[in-house]
């Protein structure tokens, strides 16, 4: 059985909530600072601390990384693959060094398992692709212009 | 049993136990660097400290045997304080190498230094360095990470029977290093980077391949030769790294030789035959396991064949292959085949008075032990060898006119001559039991899979019979 509810006194008269509503619309779009921004025009600026994409931090060419395997071991989404080789100007270095970005939660922890500050994390976010793409040693060297 | 106390805990020992074997049998662990179990007593690190009742100082649990009724203790302030100034001591010189360093996650300077050491250092001053001569092939050095303890030294001196490492210099200077800076000569060089307790003595095969705590561990039997020595297989996703030995006073103490060690290289050689094949014309035609099979088996007539089986095959496989030539294909003579010139277990001795045996297989006693008799020629009418193989066998000569077939592990310039390969598992890809030259029986343990299409003998022997891998298929 439908039970009907008994109007309210001012219930018939909707269109006044509905105008107002309008308004504030109206306001927030009028005469309100605006919250978007027109993405690859203009740009938003993170913290410093911002966990973005990864690269590996080289010394006058020569990348930091010594191929220790700390942060393949430490990362919880056991998406760091490195294969470790020897050369004349380097006794360990990484031959290989892949991320599957695709699979990395942005933990941050393999930032901090590193005892050669070689890994870190940048602020650049836009990392969305059209395949899946792992980054490899050359790409991590380039990202941020080695900074 | 004669008893002393140590820590709160009474603990019963041998007579001649020394501290740190009477504290093991109380799980009590001493930290130390110079004392081996298999080595003579030195006491030069002095990481052993140990505080002993009714003794004015304190004493290395190395050198201090133990007494009826000896009170010992160690955990007290002045053996930690010791034990962080010998720590201390050591580090002033050690370079913070460890994350190039092999030795890393298995290091006994690591774990000491984490467990008994500081955190800080004091020292700035330069540390000391050396430069490295080659080492020959098996060992690769690194001086600066070395603290003197003299284990390598006397494992040549005391085991290995030569005394190629010595230490020139005095002091502060001291340099470890071979005579004349040679390379090593002995066969059992890989027991260097064992006992090490430092990164300075690292195996050059296993160089930067993988961080120890990676590895997986399958304690088995080697099958380089019939001594059968205790080793351990550390392997990681189907792919073995290294072996190592595992303690077995009976049979090999500490020790493993260089042949054992690397033996098992040929798993992953990249010309393993790891698909069956067939030999058509003057190529080989991989095909797979049941057209193999089925078009092999149809040329292959038991009156006229033979069965040779290698001495590295198991207990179990023997018998599986001696059944199925008696009853499957109406008596079958098998022979078995391993080591050339060394037909009977009698002939089999010691090669170098230490581990190695002149039998090159690990079950050459066990096939004597089932009857099998060795292969000299073959029996007048046979036309057709079947030859079951485990990897390490060396196959015989075979006449040329005879049609073979090998089940097992090969290489491809192996089987020139064969007709037909049915690739099979290697002693790392299956469980069973050798028999060793004491009589011993002992078992390998499946460390990885079969590599690629091989397939245990049972399954082979069991797709030969009934062409599916059913039990009692039609
Ligand atoms: S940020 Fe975390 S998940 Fe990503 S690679 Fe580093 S450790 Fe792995
Ligand atoms: S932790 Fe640092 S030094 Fe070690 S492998 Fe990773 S990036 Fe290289
Ligand atoms: S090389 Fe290794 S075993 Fe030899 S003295 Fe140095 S630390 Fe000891
Ligand atoms: S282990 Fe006792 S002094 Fe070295």
């Amino acid at each position: 059985m439908l039970i009907k509810k008994k109007q309210g006194l001012l219930q018939p008269y909707y269109l006044l909530e509905i105008i107002s509503g309008l308004w504030i619309t109206l306001r927030k779009m009028l005469f309100d600072k605006k919250v978007t921004i027109q993405f690859p025009e203009e740009r938003r600026v993170y913290s410093d601390r911002y966990r973005g994409m990864h690269y590996i931090k080289a010394v006058n060419g020569v990348e930091n990384c010594t191929a220790c395997m700390l942060c393949p071991t430490v990362c919880p989404a056991e998406c760091i693959h490195i294969e470790a080789g020897e050369r004349s100007d380097k006794e360990k270095y990484p031959i290989k060094f892949e991320i599957d970005v695709l699979r990395c939660c942005f933990c941050g922890m393999c930032e901090e398992a590193c005892p050669k500050d070689a890994i870190k994390l940048s602020s650049i976010y836009e990392m969305s692709q059209a395949d899946r793409t792992v980054f490899d040693k050359g790409f991590l060297l380039d990202q941020r212009g080695n900074k | 049993m004669p008893s002393c106390t140590i820590d709160g805990i009474k603990v019963e020992f041998r007579d001649g136990d020394n501290l740190v074997e009477a504290a093991k049998r109380a799980g009590i662990s001493v930290p130390v660097f110079c004392y081996h179990p298999g080595l003579s007593v030195v006491a030069q690190c002095r990481m052993c400290a140990v505080d002993v009742e009714k003794m004015p100082k304190i004493q290395t649990a190395c050198s201090t045997k133990a007494v009826e009724g000896m009170v010992v203790s160690t955990k007290t302030d002045r053996v930690k304080q010791a034990r962080e100034s010998v720590m201390e001591f050591l580090l002033v010189n050690h370079p913070l190498d460890c994350p190039i360093c092999d030795k890393s996650g298995e290091c006994d300077l690591q774990d000491h230094s984490y467990d008994h050491g500081s955190a800080y250092q004091r020292s700035t001053e330069e540390r000391r360095t050396y430069v490295d001569l080659d080492m020959g092939p098996v060992i690769k050095k690194n001086m600066n990470r070395c603290i003197h303890c003299t284990r390598c030294i006397r494992f040549g001196d005391e085991v290995a029977n030569i005394r190629e490492m010595v230490a020139i210099h005095r002091g502060n200077n001291v340099d470890i290093t071979t005579v004349d800076g040679k390379a090593l000569e002995t066969d059992y060089a890989g027991n260097y980077a064992d006992i090490c307790p430092t990164g300075s003595l690292t195996l050059k095969d296993f160089r930067f391949n993988k961080r120890v705590w990676y590895l997986k561990k399958t304690p088995t039997v080697c099958e380089g030769c019939s001594r059968g020595c205790n080793m351990e297989i550390h392997e990681e996703r189907n792919q073995i790294y290294r072996c190592l030995p595992r303690e077995n006073m009976e049979i090999n103490r500490y020790w493993l030789c260089d042949e054992g060690r690397f033996n098992y290289k040929y798993i992953h050689h990249p010309d393993r035959v790891l698909s069956p094949q067939v030999q058509e014309g003057n190529s080989w035609a991989k095909k797979d396991w049941f057209e193999t099979m089925a078009s092999w088996k149809s040329g292959f007539r038991s009156k006229d064949a033979v069965f040779l089986v290698g001495t590295d095959l198991t207990q179990e496989e023997l018998q599986l292959i001696l059944h199925f030539a008696k009853s499957e294909m109406g008596g079958v003579p098998v022979f078995h085949f391993g080591t050339p010139n060394l037909p009977a277990a009698n002939g089999d001795g010691d090669s170098d008075g230490l581990l190695k045996r002149k039998s090159k297989t690990s079950n050459l006693h066990g096939a004597e032990k089932l009857g099998i008799a060795p292969f000299q020629t073959l029996p007048a009418g046979k036309t057709q060898v079947v030859v079951f193989r485990g990897g390490r066998a060396e196959l015989p000569r075979l006449d040329r006119s005879l049609k073979v077939t090998g089940f097992g592990v090969f290489l491809q310039e192996e089987i020139g001559q064969f007709s037909a390969v049915f690739p099979g598992a290697s002693f790392a890809e299956k469980t069973g039991t050798v028999v060793n030259f004491q009589g011993k029986e002992q078992t390998l343990v499946r460390a990885i899979l079969p590599v690629g299409e091989s397939k245990l003998l049972s399954e082979a022997l069991m797709l030969w019979k009934n062409q599916s891998l059913a039990s009692g298929a039609a």
